[in-house]
């Protein structure tokens, strides 16, 4: 039984490997004609090469930006370490405040409005007043990264906070847990999978909005890059640009995955296994 | 059968009392329960059985000191029940497990709200899981158990409190046939060998008379105890008891309070 078992398993892994390789053939071949069509369009004059640079320049361009000119990296260290910080910071001061305003039922009321307003605002319309008010640099940059950063995740844990299941409430209350016990044992950690796709959310608007703000003061970082040779009309270049942000909005949803099932471990099957096990050894040691 | 003799010794002392209990909500307009009295003895098993929304539940969470009383006064122990106490553990319908929590760490909540766990509230806490037939599950999260198994946790939770005085809120309702029936058993065996007072509410006739010393009929609008009916069938109790000829007679009595028949 547990041999035919692991037989059929062991076909099933195989049959799905080979039709997920096909699938990913399929993309492969895809993308490789689009680009090859976009090659022979622009060597042929149907695309105009000025706005559209034909891939291999692009690669060219690639080449050019991070090994031979390597001017890249500089801009590229400039947007990632403030993104981070700017996320990080950002995101706190939400988790905090949403979590301060869902405990107390009189802040809540009073700052309601207020959220409201800034909800139907697009928040990064505010970045050119925050620059005036705090001048170019560093800080004028944090803050706008800061402020498109904040809102997901103070809604999502204030959300996360409201919401408690009222049976498990009545649970904890049943059991004389204090409040500080219910904050640290049912609240909080019931909200954290919410708080985490806030988190995912506001790091993706921290990439943009490190944009915006770049574009804005035209100092350092991939987007000042991206305008200064799109007005020296190198699009090759900007393409090169372009497709780094791609790789690193990439790699920030793996990266964010990668996170999930690791702090909300409970929510996926591998999470539950891995920390099941884990659990028994750290019981069965000691 | 020693067990069951002692606590016949033992029955006498009233661990659960109320004295024209009246609760009330919505400022008056709803009235949950009237004038309940009732005197509830030590080591006895107390079902409640009624109608959807004739207060069983209110009753319940004013015993578990969750709610106040409107009017009338509730003795537990011989003191006044003003607020949640440590004499007295609840369980309710659904299992309400915590997601991020093994089994084993569920069953420890209650020990971890009183403080730190120690060596041997662990080993209570796994004796518990043993208990009630999960120690293969002791470090599974709920999202590998079944809703029965669930439930099973939730109860181990409920004796690890170590309180006497259990409160049942249809604990196996949303379970199907098969799994209430067995669970029903187990409970039973379970709330004999720790010797606790239960008290359990269900909507089911046949379970609140196979389980108890006493069936409390209680009808809506307003809720009130209808009457109070003894079941001296013998324990332990098969499952084919519920055939006999004084198992229906019982039966047809609920059913007449009720109104149902
Ligand atoms: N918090 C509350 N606020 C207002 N009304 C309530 C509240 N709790 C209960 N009630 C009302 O009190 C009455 C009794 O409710 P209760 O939950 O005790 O019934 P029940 O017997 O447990 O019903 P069920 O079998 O459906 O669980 C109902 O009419 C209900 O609407
Ligand atoms: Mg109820």
């Amino acid at each position: 039984m547990a041999v035919q078992d692991a037989t059929s398993e062991v076909l099933v892994d195989t049959l799905e490997r080979s039709l997920r390789n096909r699938r990913i053939a399929k993309h492969v071949g895809i993308f490789l004609t689009l680009t090859l069509l976009w090659e022979l369009g622009s060597r042929m004059g149907w695309l105009d090469p000025l706005f559209y640079p034909r891939p291999s320049n692009i690669i060219r361009s690639f080449w050019l930006i991070y090994f031979q000119n390597a001017n890249v990296w500089f801009h590229l260290y400039s947007t990632i370490s403030l993104v981070i910080i700017g996320w990080v910071l950002g995101s706190m001061l939400g988790i905090g405040l949403g979590a301060l305003v869902g405990f107390n039922t009189v802040i809540r009321r009073f700052l309601k409005p207020y959220v409201i307003v800034l909800e139907a605002t697009p928040r990064i319309a505010v970045a050119p007043l925050l620059i005036a008010a705090l001048g170019f640099g560093v800080n004028s940059k944090l803050a706008i990264i800061m402020l498109v950063c904040f809102f997901a995740p103070f809604i999502n844990t204030l959300s996360g906070v409201i919401n408690v299941n009222e049976e498990r409430l009545e649970l904890f209350r049943s059991m004389r847990a204090s409040k500080t016990q219910i904050l640290r044992k049912l609240v909080l950690p019931d909200a954290i999978p919410v708080i985490m796709a806030g988190e995912r959310l506001a790091l993706t608007a921290a990439l943009s909005g490190a944009l915006v703000a770049e574009f804005i003061q035209r100092d350092k970082g991939i987007g000042s890059l991206i305008l200064v040779y799109t007005r020296n009309l190198n699009m090759a270049s900007a393409f090169a640009c372009i497709f780094t942000l791609t790789i690193i909005g990439f790699l920030i949803f793996k990266g964010m995955e990668k996170l999930d099932h690791y702090i909300a471990y409970w929510k996926y099957e591998g999470g539950r296994e891995r920390m099941s096990s884990k659990r028994k050894r750290t019981m069965v040691e000691p | 059968m020693v067990k069951h003799e002692q606590s016949m010794a033992a029955a006498g002392d009233v661990v659960v009392s109320g004295l024209n209990v009246g609760k009330t909500f919505a400022a008056g307009t709803v009235v949950a329960l009237e004038n309940a009295n009732f005197d509830i003895k030590r080591g006895s098993f107390v079902s409640l059985v009624g109608p959807s929304g004739c207060g069983k539940s209110t009753l319940l969470r004013l015993v578990s000191g969750l709610i106040e009383p409107t009017s009338g006064e509730i003795e537990v122990h011989g003191t006044p029940v003003n607020g949640p106490r440590a004499d007295i553990s609840m369980m309710f319908q659904k299992a309400t497990l915590l997601d991020w929590r093994t089994s084993l760490e569920n069953v420890l909540l209650p020990t971890e709200i009183n403080g730190t766990p120690s060596k041997a509230d662990k080993n209570r806490a796994l004796d518990l899981l043993k208990l009630v037939g999960l120690e293969d599950f002791a470090f599974s999260f709920p999202a590998q158990l079944s809703g029965g198994m669930q439930q099973r946790v939730a109860l181990a939770r409920l004796l690890q409190t170590g309180a006497d005085i259990l409160l049942l809120d249809e604990p196996f309702g949303a379970l199907d046939e098969f799994t209430r029936e067995h669970l029903n058993t187990e409970l039973m065996r379970i709330v004999a060998e720790v010797r606790a007072t239960a008290i359990f509410v269900t909507h089911n006739i046949t379970e609140a008379i196979f389980l108890a010393d006493q069936v409390v009929v209680m009808t809506s609008r307003p809720g009130r105890m209808a009457k109070i009916i003894n079941v001296d069938l013998e324990r332990p109790r098969p499952l084919s008891i519920q055939t006999s000829v004084e198992f229906n007679k019982l039966v047809e009595d609920v059913r007449e309070t009720l109104g149902a028949v």
